[in-house]
């Protein structure tokens, strides 16, 4: 039975062997490493399907495997292992596929590209990074993979490093989700040290777990320390205030925009915060503050979208609202509902994006203005799109619908139980998902609808928009204005698989599906059917209400999903209501003024993006780059060279004596008096060889004669 | 017979040999000194083994005496084989000539 489990490890694994396979012999192989990248991250697919079935038949199988790596001594081991259930399976099907589908995906798009090897290489590694955070056993070997696919990001943020603006993406990618680790590893120093009494092993996540629910853990570590990596959670999930990075991230090609945003990157947050749910669920606060941040992203976020011109960056506002969905999920208790919507977005997101990369490579240009009447020249991407879409906004039946309904009804529920967050996340939930219509409608009609209008200012549609750096583009300039074409099948095949999921992987965690085996019981670990909140019936005696004494709604799982009519209608209603609004203000082609940027100050403030760059820039950046660097350039010249100077010179001088005295006094003193006391004596000792046998014969003589002489004294 | 005798020649046989085997020049007269030496032992035996155990039925001084002939033989083969190279090689027999292995 564990036979499946336990081949875990090789998930992981064979996208590390491509990463080095291809980056070593890649250049010789015909395909440039692409098929040593295809083939061993669909092994990696194959065995996580394996995986996800038995692990979904079996609902609570769990396996845990672990080797120390380092007995430091006091209490104290450090483990590299593997936890695989149900969540790191869901985690392992999702990443590996999306994985899968940009892998097939980037063999056509990015065709004929310079540096296609590398590609490659570092499109296996940074799957390999995702993985090993999600086999992780422990918070620290999670750090690794967390760092590491941050070091990734960075290396495909900048992949078209020849443009200064595509550089500076990949510097504030990686520096603003450094900022967030710092607050990460911090957190994860500060379970761990709580945990030290308890246990060997400290960054378990099993054991952290154990030790918060049954109250061992105090109070104060479990709000420090899960408020410190929610930090890095808030980097690194794109939620507010640090979602700066991620729009511009689209620097990057984009596939890997695909994979950022679906599958390896922007969902690691959201993981981390999922797996150690029973500890963060021990505290009201912790919940608080976190279901907050995910509703201020998920509207905030969402309206940015709102006046994106380009393709690529209407998507990234897009997931930055979704991903805050998932946070305020996890916010009021609805574990199940967030990593579900985490399932069905990753699939849907990386639809769009490859689409999108599908459009830009038919136009060669990133903006939405310059497209317009693809619907006919690009019928599959027309289609796969227009699903994704529709999975986006939620519309009934698609996978977005019952995921993000999910989200909803647990706000619902955690409003039953007497806190305001839930109703926030319920209203403010479904008020985003008529603006996610919106824009996704607007995005819809602008590209596929009425005449295509070509690109007007297709030589600056590159570096002006710091739009994604198409290797065709300067291959075919001549083509620019030549009528746009269907992408070719290695870019079609993906969008069609990732279309049929989009449309069917929410009905695993749908009404339809009532008995387990279902979504909720494949992801729900043995501890999270266990938990309660502790907080609740505290809490709710001080509020006076009545629906969370020992309720079901008491425990984290809120059982299988139920059909919600009403909900259903007002989520059809705002569905509808947005696409007739975008319908009659972009239907018949672009307008001369988008009527987004005429709303008066709210689009002043969205087209600055609330000020965050501008502040970035003004009190972070400036500061830093002003004041710090020189500052540190003064201690780094003047105390530290001195300092090391100084030990240098100490150091020669020191070693200097040694030498006088030590080495050439005593050690060679030494072997060279051996040397010429030994040549002294051979000189003379020598004689006695003469080579005349008769003097051996007399020496012989005198010795027998000498011997018997002495006997005789003796006796 | 007193056993003063036969110890008397052994000792001048014996003195002859080491003086013949430090003194002589000619390689051929230091092999027959070395054979002197020998058989002053012989005599030794001999003489012990009659005089003073005469009755014992083994007899092993003379035995012994008749090894030490064998190989006294042996002995003689080899050293004038190696005499009779050194002749041919340097066309002298004069030990004091022969003193290349020396340091």
């Amino acid at each position: 039975m564990e036979s499946v489990l336990a081949l875990a490890w090789l998930v992981p694994v064979l996208p590390l062997a491509s990463a080095a396979v291809v980056a070593a012999t890649g250049k010789r192989l015909p395909w440039g490493g692409a098929e040593v990248g295809i083939l061993s991250v669909g092994a990696a697919l194959a065995l996580s399907a394996a995986i996800a079935w038995e692990t979904f038949t079996n609902p609570g199988e769990t396996l845990e495997r672990a080797f120390a790596w380092s007995p430091l001594g006091g209490g104290f081991v450090l483990e590299l292992g593997m936890l695989v259930d149900g969540l790191t399976a869901m985690m392992f099907l999702l990443v590996t596929l999306v994985s899968l589908m940009v892998h097939v995906y980037s063999r056509g798009y990015m065709e004929g590209e310079a540096r296609f090897t590398y590609y490659y290489a570092m499109l296996s590694l940074f799957t390999f990074s995702m993985l090993l955070l999600v086999i992780s056993n422990n918070t620290l070997q999670a750090v690794v993979g967390w760092e590491l696919v941050g070091l990734c990001s960075f290396l495909l943020i900048g992949f078209y490093w020849e443009e200064k603006s595509n550089q500076d993406a990949a510097n504030k990618a990686f520096l603003t989700t450094k900022f967030g680790d710092v607050g990460l590893i911090v957190g994860v120093i500060v379970l761990s040290a709580g945990m030290l009494g308890l246990s060997d092993t400290p960054f378990n996540f099993g054991e952290t777990i154990d030790a918060a629910v049954s109250g061992e853990l105090a109070t104060g570590t479990i709000v420090l320390g899960m408020l410190l990596i929610f930090v890095g959670c808030i980097s690194k999930s794109g939620q507010m205030p640090l979602h700066v990075w991620l729009p511009d991230a689209m620097a990057g090609p984009t596939p890997v925009s695909a994979l950022i945003h679906a599958a390896t990157m922007v969902t690691a947050g959201v993981f981390l915060l999922a797996r150690l749910f029973p500890v963060l669920a021990q505290s009201a606060l912790v919940m608080g503050v976190i279901a907050v941040v995910g509703i201020l992203t998920l509207f905030f976020g969402g309206l940015l979208a709102l006046v994106q011109d380009d393709i690529k960056k209407i998507l990234a506002y897009s997931t930055i609202s979704q991903l805050g969905y998932m946070v305020a999920a996890i916010g009021v208790g609805g574990y199940t509902a967030s990593i579900f919507h985490l399932f069905t977005h990753g699939f849907f997101k990386a639809l769009l994006f490859l689409g999108a990369g599908s459009l830009i490579h038919a136009v060669h240009s990133n903006d939405i203005s310059a497209m317009g009447g693809l619907r006919r020249p690009m019928p599959v991407t027309f289609w796969t799109f227009t699903i994704g879409s529709l999975a986006l906004a939620g519309f009934p039946m698609t996978a977005g619908f019952f995921s993000k309904d999910e989200i909803l009804v647990s706000g619902d529920l955690w409003a039953l139980n007497g806190f305001a967050t839930g109703t926030y996340v319920y209203w403010v939930g479904i008020a985003a998902a008529f603006v996610t219509t919106f824009y996704m409608a607007r995005a819809w009609f602008l590209i596929f609808t009425g005449e295509h209008r070509g690109a007007p200012h297709a030589a600056d549609a590159h570096g002006g928009h710091g739009a994604d750096h198409d290797a065709q583009a300067d291959a075919h300039a001549d083509a620019h204005h030549a009528a746009p074409n269907e992408s070719g099948r290695w870019m079609l095949v993906p969008l069609v698989v990732l279309a049929v999921l989009s449309l069917t992987a929410g009905l695993i965690g749908s009404p339809f599906l009532q008995d387990e085996p279902n979504f909720e019981a494949w992801t729900a670990t043995e501890v999270i059917e266990g938990t309660t909140y502790p907080f609740l019936a505290e809490y709710a005696a001080g509020a006076g209400v009545v629906a969370a004494e020992k309720g079901p709604s008491a425990k984290i799982l809120h059982g299988p999903p139920t059909w919600h009519l009403d909900l259903l209608g007002i989520v059809l209603a705002a569905f509808a209501g947005a696409v007739l609004l975008a319908w009659r203000l972009y239907g018949k082609g672009l307008p001369d003024e988008d009527p987004t940027l005429r709303i008066g100050p709210l689009s002043r403030a969205l087209v600055a993006k609330y000020g965050f760059d501008a502040a970035g820039y003004r009190y972070v950046v400036v500061p830093v780059r002003d004041r710090l660097s020189a500052w540190a350039t003064r201690v780094s010249n003047d105390v530290i060279d001195g300092v090391v100077g100084g030990t240098g010179a100490a150091a020669k001088r020191l070693a200097g004596v040694t030498y006088a005295t030590v080495d050439q006094g005593i050690i060679d003193g030494g072997v060279n008096g051996a040397a010429f006391s030994a040549a002294w004596w051979s000189a003379r000792l020598r004689r006695i060889q003469s080579g005349d046998v008769q003097r051996y014969a007399g020496a012989l003589v005198a010795g027998v004669v000498l011997l018997v002489l002495a006997f005789v004294a003796i006796r | 017979m007193s056993l003063v005798i036969p110890l008397l020649l052994a000792t001048f046989l014996f003195c002859v040999g080491v003086y013949g085997l430090i003194a002589r020049r000619n390689a051929v007269l230091v092999l027959i000194s070395v054979e002197l030496m020998l058989n002053a032992v012989n005599i030794n035996l001999v003489a012990f083994q009659n005089l003073l155990f005469p009755a014992e039925a083994a007899a092993s001084g003379q035995l012994f005496a008749l090894f030490i002939i064998g190989v006294a033989a042996a002995e003689v083969g080899v050293g004038l084989a190696i005499v009779f190279n050194l002749f041919r090689n340097r066309a002298t027999v004069d030990v004091d000539r022969v003193d290349a292995m020396r340091w």
